[in-house]
């Protein structure tokens, strides 16, 4: 098992750059998700590690060695390809098999080893079939195992639930992350799905358009985002974005006038903030609840709503045009054209800058 | 067939045979029975005919081919052909193949700067008929032009030029090389098709699983492209038991010298049309063609039967 | 992509020679054949690598072949024989590709079979019989006798290429067409058939090339009556000016050059007909 490590690690194809200096900690054991929309680079960074594309600059380093001109097979790592990129002509068995021959290791190591993976992976009864006769989960499972096999330092999958079906995916993901648990190795995994990043990571590395966002525990980054993008990634549904303006700033807090009947004063910011600057709110379905029970209220009028049987989804069309979510209780009896209220604490509130950073919550103990 | 088109065809009377499938399917279907299929199986029952002088043809079974295979005016120049094509064929299926694999192989390696024009280049040969072809390197190979011996003598190999087309010995081998330098596009063609169409994704596998660059090439991509080959093996198998164009272009129907260079395509050609010092027989000529199904047909049902399933065995 | 590296880079140099080494072997003859072409007799044996020169410029070869022979009349019957062919196996070839592609019939594996038969068994063998069914339609020395026979060998390929290609458009096409109550004709010319213009350049280069360079059926149906194809007639000419060398190189080149011209103008789109055929 080893660490891993990025040193401002860039990446240009021609003139194109697609990675802008990306550096990063992998600790040793860590289960760490790259995550993000399509483009953002985060193929590009699994695949550098893996040695399947060149650095352009930086350095890399795998169990503290620099291993920026170190071939794949060299640097310790196994890696799962989305499409599994099993070899066709070969049974479970070679497949699983045909790395070792090449990292010289005895035939009867070999052996055992293969025989364990596959035993871990309840794979032993398909030792000598074809893929071409295994289900898409098995050869999914053939591909982890030829991972397996190889005892890297590093585990390294690229999108590899993709092209399975919902239920197999749920599945699977369990598998994933009780292999962790049972090996302890050092993974990096790399999904657009935030679903996936949330439950299978220790840390999760957020990227957009070739940089990171934000580096940080699940919880962590779904609690407090550093900016907008995270903070509307990370999350499903998505968060809900109100923009405002600040019409007064003190020490310890913004008034902001967000459209509604009147500015509110919320705990966040003030150093960074002038009057008259635009701020956007930030308030996750989940904290947005039908009433003016709470603090903050917004009002608009029902577009739709969704019914998944143990909550609703309420999407409120305010009269600025924005679109709200708003999650209700399963028999929630909003009606499509009515006029609504909804509401959230200010404890929930998430504030972001013109730039899309967000602003410093200041907590009650600070105000005393 | 979907269930609007079976409503289409119900409501047409349900015939079988509605007639739009017959108009669709008259003009090729006529064609080629008359001018492919009939006269194949005319020439096999043709073959079974011998004629007289007076040009009147009577029935006598296998007779033509008891003549064909044991009498020696005509067995010796068909057992010659015979082996004689089979020497091309095996020169074909070694060189052109190796060299078709070899080419198509580089060209498939990723990045490589001019792939295209390469490959290009590569398949002219190949567009130009055959004649051409055997005319520039007749002309190439000639003592006369001194081209080639000029070529040799710059590499300090002068002294192993000889005319290789007119001589016995080597004649043969030539023709068949000129051959595969025209149609080693093809393989190279199909076999680089298959090459670039194994998904990246393997290769990489390959390189993460620690397999150096000929490992790859030699236990991924050339047991993916197993079929391929195949299919390149029976193309050139029936090309070249059908071949005359090359031969008659470049030594004449009498495919010299002292027919070295006879294959079973001159020596139908002679057989049927006559020459110095025979007639021509269609009877006998019917025979050999005949027999040069029967070897075709052999090894097409070898291939299809023995080869492609150990293929479809072999992979998805 | 395997990591570039010194070893890489190494390989690199040996796969283009390699290439390089091939392609002036693949090449080589064809350029000799064009430059003495047009070079002075003299200049051929004694400077054959050199390029024409005003000095050696000469093109007495190619005036003696256009005075003696009748090449652009040879140019233009290869060029009927080659279009017609073409265009009748692509009509009739893409019609029963269709028949058989789409409608279920009794009997519709067979005829498949059977017509695939003409890919594998070569049309030359029956000759014996087809030279005597020209001869008795009367079509002897005539284009079309030779037409008729590459119709007839061009089919089968064809078919299969083009039933390979109308396997791939969406059942929903003509599915929505029938709903509308089109008739089968119609759905036919003008759904299917502006569909497969892609698959018509892959048809056309298996088929026209080896009509275009056949030398056996023109030797045997069309030989005389200035009825000769360019490859017949080029080996003829040559067969009768052998020892002229200016004139049986201005011969050569002129047979090859349309031919190149036009195989230089859409060789992209050759060999994407061929490595989309290929793909099977």
């Amino acid at each position: 098992m080893a660490d891993v490590s990025l040193r401002n690690i860039k990446k240009a194809y021609g003139k194109v750059e697609v990675l802008h200096g990306i550096s990063l900690d992998v600790k040793d054991g860590e289960f760490v998700v790259f995550v993000g929309p399509s483009g953002c680079g985060k193929s590009t960074a699994l695949r550098i590690i893996a040695g399947l594309e060149e650095i352009t600059s930086g350095e890399l380093y795998i169990g503290g060695t620099l291993v920026n001109q170190i071939p794949p097979a060299e640097r310790g790592i196994a890696m799962v390809f989305q499409s599994y990129a099993l070899y066709p002509h070969m049974t479970v068995y070679k497949n699983m098999a045909f790395g070792l021959k090449f990292a010289k290791t005895d035939k009867a190591e070999a052996d055992k080893r293969v025989r364990q993976a596959a035993e871990i992976l309840q794979l032993t009864p398909y030792l000598e079939r074809k893929p071409r006769d295994l289900s898409g989960g098995q050869r999914q499972r053939v591909a982890i195992g030829r991972a397996i096999v190889r005892e890297p330092a590093v585990f390294l999958f690229d999108e590899p639930l993709s092209n399975l079906d919902a239920a197999l995916r749920i599945n699977t993901r369990i598998e994933i992350a009780k292999l962790h648990r049972q090996l302890k190795a050092t993974t990096i995994y790399v999904t657009h799905d935030q679903v996936e990043a949330m439950t299978l990571a220790t840390k999760i590395v957020v990227m957009n358009q070739g940089r990171v966002e934000q580096v940080g525990a699940p919880l962590e980054l779904y609690h407090h985002p550093q900016n907008q993008f995270v903070a509307g990634f990370i999350g499903s549904p998505k968060m809900n974005f109100v923009k405002g303006t600040a019409t007064a700033v003190e020490a310890m807090g913004l008034t902001v006038d967000f459209g509604e009947a009147k500015p509110m004063a919320i705990p966040f910011g003030g150093s960074g903030a002038t009057p008259g600057d635009s701020v956007t709110l930030g308030i996750r379905p989940e904290h947005l609840g039908e009433g003016t029970r709470h603090g903050m209220v917004l009002t608009g009028t029902v577009e739709a709503v969704e019914h998944l049987g143990e909550a609703s989804y309420v999407h409120v069309r305010r009269d600025d045009g924005t679109l709200l979510t708003a999650r209700s209780p399963g028999d929630s009896r909003a009606e499509v054209g009515s006029r609504i209220s909804v509401s959230t604490d200010v404890d929930h509130l998430h504030l972001f800058d013109a730039e899309g950073k967000a602003f410093a919550r200041h907590s009650k103990a600070d105000a005393a | 067939m979907t269930s609007i088109a079976m409503a289409a065809d119900t409501s047409v009377g349900r015939r079988k045979w509605p007639t739009h499938i017959v108009v669709f399917l008259a003009p090729a279907f006529l064609v080629y029975t008359v001018f492919s299929i009939y006269p194949l199986i005319d020439t096999i029952r043709l073959s079974l005919y011998a004629a007289d002088e007076t040009g009147a043809q009577h029935f006598i079974g296998i007779g033509n081919f008891v003549t064909l295979l044991t009498d020696p005016v005509w067995s010796k120049p068909f057992w010659n052909a015979l082996r004689n094509n089979f020497v091309f064929f095996a020169i074909h299926m070694f060189v052109q193949t190796s060299i078709g694999l070899a080419l198509a192989a580089l060209l498939s390696l990723p990045r490589l700067r001019g792939a295209s024009i390469y490959r290009t280049l590569l398949f002219m040969p190949t567009m130009l008929s055959v004649v051409i072809i055997g005319f520039i390197w007749q002309l190439i190979l000639s003592p006369l032009w001194g081209i080639s011996k000029g070529f040799l003598s710059a590499v300090g190999l002068g002294a192993l030029f000889a005319p290789w087309l007119g001589q016995e010995g080597t004649a043969l081998i030539t023709v068949s090389l000129i051959s595969v330098w025209q149609f080693v596009g093809i393989p190279m063609i199909l076999i680089y098709a298959a090459l670039i169409n194994i998904p990246d994704d393997l290769i990489d596998a390959a390189t993460v699983d620690g397999a150096p660059a000929f490992h790859v090439f030699w236990q991924i991509r050339l047991p993916l492209v197993y079929p391929t080959l195949g299919v390149v093996s029976i193309l050139t198998f029936v090309g070249n038991f059908n071949a005359f164009d090359l031969i008659y272009a470049m030594k004449g129907a009498q495919a010299g010298p002292n027919y070295a260079t006879d294959i079973l395509g001159t020596f139908f050609y002679r057989t049927f049309f006559g020459y110095q010092l025979q007639a021509g027989s269609p009877t006998m000529g019917a025979a050999v063609a005949t027999v040069m199904l029967f070897i075709i047909l052999v090894g097409v049902l070898f291939y299809l039967f023995a080869v492609q399933r150990k293929l479809q065995h072999h992979l998805a | 992509m395997p990591m570039v590296n010194k070893r890489v880079n190494f390989n690199r140099i040996a796969v283009h020679a390699a290439l390089i080494f091939y392609t002036l072997i693949a090449t080589f003859p064809i350029g000799l054949v064009l430059i003495n072409s047009m070079k002075s007799r003299s200049a051929i044996f004694g400077n054959p690598l050199s390029l024409p020169t005003p000095s050696n410029f000469d093109l007495i070869g190619y005036q003696q072949v256009l005075e003696k022979a009748d090449f652009l009349h040879y140019f233009g019957n290869s060029f009927i024989v080659t279009i017609v062919s073409l265009a009748l196996v692509l009509i009739a070839g893409a019609m029963a590709a269709w028949a058989l592609g789409e409608y279920r019939f009794k009997g519709n594996t067979m005829v498949a079979l059977y017509m695939a038969i003409g890919i594998m068994v070569p049309i030359r063998l029956g000759t014996v019989s087809i030279l005597k069914m020209i001869v008795g339609m009367g079509l002897i020395n005539t284009l079309t006798a030779l037409i008729l026979v590459y119709t007839a060998m061009g089919l089968p390929l064809a078919i299969l290429i083009l039933g390979e290609f109308m396997a791939q458009i969406p059942r929903d096409l003509r599915e929505a067409a029938r709903c509308d109550g089109v008739s089968e004709y119609r759905i036919f010319t003008d759904v299917i058939l502006p569909l497969i213009r892609p698959a018509v350049a892959t048809v056309a280069v298996f088929t026209m090339v080896p009509i275009w360079n056949d030398l056996w059926f023109p030797l045997i149906l069309a030989s005389g009556n200035g009825k000769q194809t360019i490859t017949l007639g080029a080996q003829q000419f040559i067969g009768q000016y052998v020892t002229n060398w200016n004139a049986v190189l201005a011969a050569l080149s002129l047979a090859i050059a349309p031919i190149l011209v036009l195989y230089i103008a859409f060789s992209r789109h050759l060999v994407r007909g061929l490595t989309m055929g290929a793909v099977k």
